[in-house]
This record gives C-alpha cells, structure tokens and sequence, in this order.
C-alpha cells in the first residue's frame, strides 16, 4: 500500500494535488479493470471531476484515495452498463436472474457451484477475473447494482443503505442476496469459461 | 448431495448472504454451520461470496500486484488539470 498523507491536511482537498498524488494510482486501477486506455484516461477524469463537484460533502470523513477509489469503482461500473446497451452483441450471459431455477424442488443446488481457483502469481488472471466483475456488475438490475456496491465496495451499514435507497431492512436483505446470487453466476458462466481451465 | 439437517441449500444461500449483513440469531448460525459441514456445494458458494466481497472492498489495482509502473500518460494528467481548473 502506498504511503498517504492524512486526509485532514489542507493540500488534500485542492484537486490539482489529488492529481498528482492519485492520477497514476487511479489510472493503473482502472487499466487493470478496462483494456482501453483512452477510457481509463476518460474514467480517471471524470472521477476528479465528480469529487471537485462532491468536495463539500467529503469533510474528511475517510482518506482521500478510499473516497476517489470509490468514485471510481462506480464509474467503471456506469462504463461498462452505458457500452452492453450500446453494443447488441455483449458477450457477457447471465444466470441466476430467476434464483429458482439454480435449486430444484427440493431446495438443492440444480446448477451446482464450480469450483473457482484465482491464482495470486498470475496477474493475467486476477485482471481477468475484474474486468469480468465490472462487467458482472453492469448487467444487474441498476437498483440491486446500486445495493450491492454501496455495501459491498463502499462496506456500508444495512441502515446507511435503506436511507440511501429508501426500503425496508428486510427489502434491502433480499436484494442483496438477489444481487449476489446473480453476480456469482455470471462471473461463475464469464469468467470460469473465459478462462476454459475450471469448468466444474 | 444429500438431505442436510432443517434448512436445504436454498434457504442455506439466502441465510449465508443474509449472514454477510446482519447478525443471525443463534439457532440460524448453528443450522448453517451444520449445514455447511456436511455440503461442499453451500460451503463453496459461501467462500465465493466471500471472496467477491473482499475484491470488491480491496483497494489494490490488482490483489496480488505488487509491481505496476504504468502511469498517467502526461496530456491526460494536464487535461484533467485543465478541466478541473475550468469548473472550480
């Protein structure tokens, strides 16, 4: 990890510094989850602008690179919803849209769990397996993606997301649960097969 | 995969995503944890569900990196300079 100035000092909110000190890491974040790098430019600029726009409700309440990090997770996720509209032809599928159809009659996996190996020396598969979640997590429903990031990447409290979304405790237990059997299942179909090594 | 004590393996993944959001009572965690013994399959999904959470919240470029140099070409760090400039 690499070293940060604590968020409370007074270089940390003037953009221009943000630049310097997390363009590269922010860059390098976003290359590692999108191939394109004139998108990962885009994404990184956007990111900065979103947090001068948001500067006022930032009062220091996390460090800065977590805060821009979590700017940025959203908008690599808004990239990848925004490009699967516009291109008929996404190659990503989906499963588990309808849970019912993983569990047969009697409640037992139908579509069993595959096994899921990341092996931490191969950095070719680690990119891959990140790029296939974003992707993932552009084909949820935009309100169960909203859910799952905000405690999942941003590791929100149950209540903090009720407010956030306005539903219920149990609403938000169940979406979440909707959220993460569908994105296991497409990174489960995407990524297992994209890497043709583990199929079962 | 066999019948595992009082709850399947469907109510099992609803209760172990429900488990990553709130404390369960104690009966349920009992339940599950017998459950997940015995089924490999629920065991599985549990540390798959698991491990996206921890990728998720990570905030490495890549988990297991340690090295990567690439950085922000220069005109994209002065474009960005000039656009924040502009609507500051």
């Amino acid at each position: 990890m690499d070293p940060q100035k604590p968020a409370c000092d007074n270089s940390s909110i003037d953009p221009e510094v943000w630049v310097d000190r997390h363009g590269d890491y922010l860059y390098r974040f976003a290359l590692a989850r999108i191939k394109d790098s004139s998108v990962a430019e885009d994404l990184v600029q956007e990111t900065f602008l979103a947090a001068l726009g948001a500067r006022k409700n930032f009062e220091s309440r996390s460090v800065v690179r977590t805060w821009l990090t979590a700017i940025l997770k959203h908008k690599i996720v808004d990239h990848f919803r925004k490009y699967s509209r516009e291109q008929v032809a996404e190659n990503i599928e989906t499963i588990g849209d309808s849970i019912d159809s993983l569990f047969d009659n009697n409640g037992q996996w139908r579509i069993k769990p595959a096994k899921w190996t990341i092996n931490p020396m191969k950095i070719y598969e680690q990119r891959e397996f990140l790029s296939v979640l974003y992707k993932c997590l552009a084909k949820l429903p935009e309100r169960l993606a909203k859910a799952f990031m905000l405690r999942e990447m941003e590791g929100l409290s149950t209540e903090e997301i009720c407010k956030a979304l306005e539903i219920s405790a149990t609403n938000s237990w169940v979406m979440l649960y909707r959220a993460r059997m569908q994105l296991r299942g497409c990174l489960e179909i995407n990524w297992l097969n994209s890497d043709g090594s583990e199929t079962k | 995969m066999m019948k595992h004590w009082m709850f399947n393996c469907k109510e099992v993944s609803q209760v172990v995503s429900e488990s990553m959001d709130r404390g369960l009572p104690i009966h349920h965690r009992i339940f599950v944890h017998m459950h997940l013994l015995m089924c490999k399959y629920c065991a599985r999904f549990r540390r798959q569900l698991l491990l996206i959470r921890e990728v998720c919240r990570s905030e490495k470029v890549v988990p297991g990196e340690s090295e990567d140099t690439r950085v922000l070409p220069q005109d994209a760090c002065d474009r960005i300079k000039q656009s924040l400039q502009k609507s500051s």
